[in-house]
């Protein structure tokens, strides 16, 4: 009996939310990274940006429904809503930091005449898209690291 | 991170032969979360605890103890 219950008590497998957050992570570092290599060596169009998101929404449904169509016991409780919402706080703080620091070295580079007129519109929503994809990747994070400091 | 609350939900459950998932099931949680409350990683809400102590048939005060911190005095 004691052995059972010893097992049990190492043995924490992962929940059917932490299964998502692994499966989100994979998903946006499959889509999200070859992009940031990929648009430092080129120009960064609108279309670009418009591919990844929709690549990005694609991957995940197709993540996602795997997980679910896999998973039996897809509870959600209350620790789950406690984890989740340090994601969020934690995302949100990424946010504001990183749009607040993207926007200061913007105005520097535009001072020192450092983008090309040109382009300035684009550099600047692909500098928000990044900013957005960073806090996105912050709050899941903070969710799995909660996940495995809890439990 | 521990809370300051203890609890004997392992050794009532064992009375009982319960396992975590039995209890989960009962209770309306995850098995990873009566693992956390388990090892005194996650406190329940009071509801949940109350649920806990409902299921063993104990007053809630035999399931959870709270040890307060030690204050420091000049």
């Amino acid at each position: 009996m004691s052995n059972i219950f010893d097992m049990e008590r190492t043995m924490p497998s992962l929940t059917f939310q932490e299964k998502s957050l692994y499966g989100s992570l994979a998903a946006e570092l499959i889509v999200y990274v070859p992009y940031f290599v990929y648009v430092p060596r080129h120009h960064a169009t609108l279309g670009g940006i418009i591919a990844t998101i929709v690549a990005i929404t694609v991957v995940q449904i197709v993540v996602q429904s795997t997980i679910a169509i896999f998973s039996r016991n897809r509870l959600t409780d209350e620790r789950d809503r406690l984890i989740a919402f340090r994601g969020y706080r934690a995302g949100y703080f990424a946010l504001v930091t990183g749009i607040l620091s993207a926007l200061t070295l913007l105005w520097a580079h535009a001072v020192a005449g450092l983008i090309n007129p040109n382009h300035a519109a684009i550099h600047f929503i692909n500098v928000l898209f990044a900013v957005l994809v960073l806090a996105e990747l912050v709050k899941t994070i903070t969710q799995l690291v909660s996940y495995r400091m809890d439990a | 991170m521990t809370t300051g609350i203890s609890n004997t939900i392992r050794e009532l459950r064992a009375e009982r032969a319960m396992t975590q998932q039995d209890l989960a099931d009962l209770i309306g949680v995850t098995r990873q979360t009566v693992i956390a409350i388990e090892l005194d990683k996650y406190s329940p809400s009071l509801e949940t605890a109350f649920r806990i102590a409902h299921v063993f048939r104990v007053p809630l005060d035999q399931v959870f103890r709270y040890t307060p911190p030690t204050t420091r005095r000049r």
